[in-house]
């Protein structure tokens, strides 16, 4: 899946975050390609989510420099709300806009972003709610959706601001199992598609079958960075060994 | 809701169990009882006393009476909506500056808030009255009471409207960034609307203290509904038939409006549910 051409989409040069004296994020150093589908695992509380709302300064760093696809990250105002309609995100919570239905969660982006005319805004958002699947809920509120339901929805709201890349955090960690798979199968179609992903997730097998390339990260850090295969079935550090071994049981 | 966020509103406001409602009902048919018993003590009492003879009561059989009335009411009325819209102005920018990230100006919003909430009203209608007749601007009557009561409503509403912000999931704000929206756009467009129905029906609640407050008007000799039944009181030796009734109209108002609060709270539940 990954493409010969080597631009880069995100470039991480040497992050640190600090919650208080906690070390979150120690010298982060990641590039991920255009189309490339990078996905993040390792133990809880290792730093991973914050890693991936750093992309889009959902949380501010103390050091180094981000820059989507060749632009500096800035630190606030239009030049940041520019950037951050070019980078999706998706989060576990999917965070739907409770007070609206879901046609207008896929085109208020477009419209108070991208000035996108309103009926072109609603016939794109109908097409993207077909792509997952829910196109016949369109009229509804996000609270009359099952789970599996909404994140696709987020999906669409997100791809319809035609981002550069996509940030996933545990897409599937707040669904009921029965409807992780229909998440999957919406992601798994987009990285076929081209699309260029950072994924946070705990589904090993999603993970073995769409990505580029795993990082596994430990402490705030990056610890192993390999192709899926390779990982897997040998994994260069204890740590990942020892955490791929916890993930096996609790599968068991 | 179904993404495993439990908020503390839906905790707080979560429908009695079996048992609960048990207690609810026989507390209150046991009030109910209570108050019924007060009432016919008090009426006896006034029967005896002779109070509710009907010459005290002849005043309502003019139509002139009604009329007289219906004038103050309507004062009341306007009263009541220009202090509340003013109200609503003022806790907007209140409650925005509070909420800004500049320091100097949350300080001065918090300030301003508890002022706004420690100040009895009549203070302000003395202000009002007093201080801008020494600059010899000359205030029209209706705007002595108007500003004074939206005044004294407003700190509550800004911090109405403030709770119902801080309400909102942190979620919503954070998916609205990463569309790409600027701040101001969050705030009005995601975060502002869902924090105002939250709060619709407290805000209604409030508006009762506004209705209130407006009965300050016999101050500044505004016409409303209270300086006119004080007249008639005077016209014609009624006092307890009139503040009877009187009494009567301002409780339908404010049942009226507690009524709204009641569905409006309902509506939103069942459209957040
Ligand atoms: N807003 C915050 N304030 C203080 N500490 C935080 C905050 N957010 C996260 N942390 C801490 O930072 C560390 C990294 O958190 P993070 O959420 O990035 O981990 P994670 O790898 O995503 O874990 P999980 O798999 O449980 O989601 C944790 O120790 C967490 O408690
Ligand atoms: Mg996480």
């Amino acid at each position: 899946m990954a493409t010969n051409e080597q631009t880069a989409i995100i470039e991480l040069k040497h992050i640190d975050k600090h919650f208080g004296s906690l070390h979150v994020l120690k010298d982060i150093n990641l590039t991920v390609h255009k189309g490339e589908v990078v996905v993040i695992i390792g133990p809880s509380g290792s730093g991973k989510s914050t890693l991936c709302r750093t992309i889009n300064r959902l949380e501010t760093i103390d050091s180094g420099e981000i820059v989507i696809d060749g632009d500096i990250l800035p630190q606030e105002g239009k030049k940041l709300a520019r950037l951050r309609s070019e980078v999706g995100m998706v989060f576990q919570s999917f965070n739907l806009f409770a007070h609206k239905t879901i046609l207008d969660n896929v085109t208020i982006g477009p419209r108070e972003v991208l000035g996108t005319p309103k009926k072109k805004a609603e016939e794109e958002a109908m097409a993207l709610l077909k792509r997952v699947g829910v196109e016949n809920q369109a009229k509804k509120v996000p609270a009359q959706l099952s789970g599996g339901q909404q994140q696709r929805v987020a999906i669409a709201r997100s791809l319809a601001m035609h981002p550069k890349v996509m940030l996933f955090d545990e897409p599937t960690s707040a669904l009921d199992p029965e409807m992780i798979g229909e998440v999957l199968d919406v992601m798994t179609e987009l990285a076929r598609e081209g699309m260029t992903m950072v994924i946070v997730t705990h589904e090993m097998n999603f993970a073995r079958r769409v990505a580029d390339r795993i990082i596994f990260m430990d402490e705030g850090r990056i610890l192993e960075e390999n192709e899926p295969e390779a990982f897997f079935s040998a994994p260069g550090t204890q740590r990942a060994k020892d955490f791929l071994n916890t993930l096996k049981e609790r599968d068991r | 809701m179904t993404n495993g966020t439990i908020s503390i509103r839906d905790a707080l406001y979560e429908s009695p169990g079996p048992k609960a409602k048990k207690i609810i009902a026989a507390a209150t048919v046991l009030s109910l009882v209570v108050l019924a018993a007060l009432i016919y003590l008090v009426i006896h009492q006034f029967y005896i006393t002779g109070q509710l003879d009907s010459r005290y009561w002849s005043v309502f059989a003019r139509a002139s009476t009604w009329r007289y009335l219906g004038k103050g009411l309507l004062g009341t009325l306007k009263v009541a909506l220009g202090s509340s819209l003013v109200a609503f102005a003022i806790a907007m920018v209140m409650m925005l500056g509070r909420l800004s990230s500049i320091r100097p100006v949350s300080w001065i919003a918090v300030a301003l808030i508890e002022l706004s909430r420690g100040i009895p009203t009549l203070l302000f209608i003395y202000f009002f009255f007093l201080v801008p007749s020494q600059f010899g601007i000359m205030l029209p009557v209706y705007w002595k009471i108007t500003l004074p009561v939206a005044i004294s409503a407003s700190g509550v509403v800004a911090e109405t409207l403030r709770s119902g912000v801080n309400a909102v999931p942190k979620g919503q704000t954070e998916a609205a960034l990463s569309l790409g929206m600027t701040d101001g756009k969050v705030f009005f467009k995601i975060v502002f609307p869902q924090a105002f129905r939250y709060v619709i029906p407290s805000l209604i609640a409030e508006l009762v203290i506004v209705l209130k407050d407006t009965t300050f008007a016999y101050v500044v000799s505004y016409a409303d509904m209270m300086l006119n039944a004080r007249v008639l009181i005077s016209n014609y030796d009624a006092l307890l038939a009139v503040y009877l009734v009187v009494a009567v109209i301002y409780i339908i108002i404010n049942y009226l409006l507690h009524r709204a609060a009641v569905f409006m709270a309902g509506h939103r539940k069942t459209a957040a549910a």
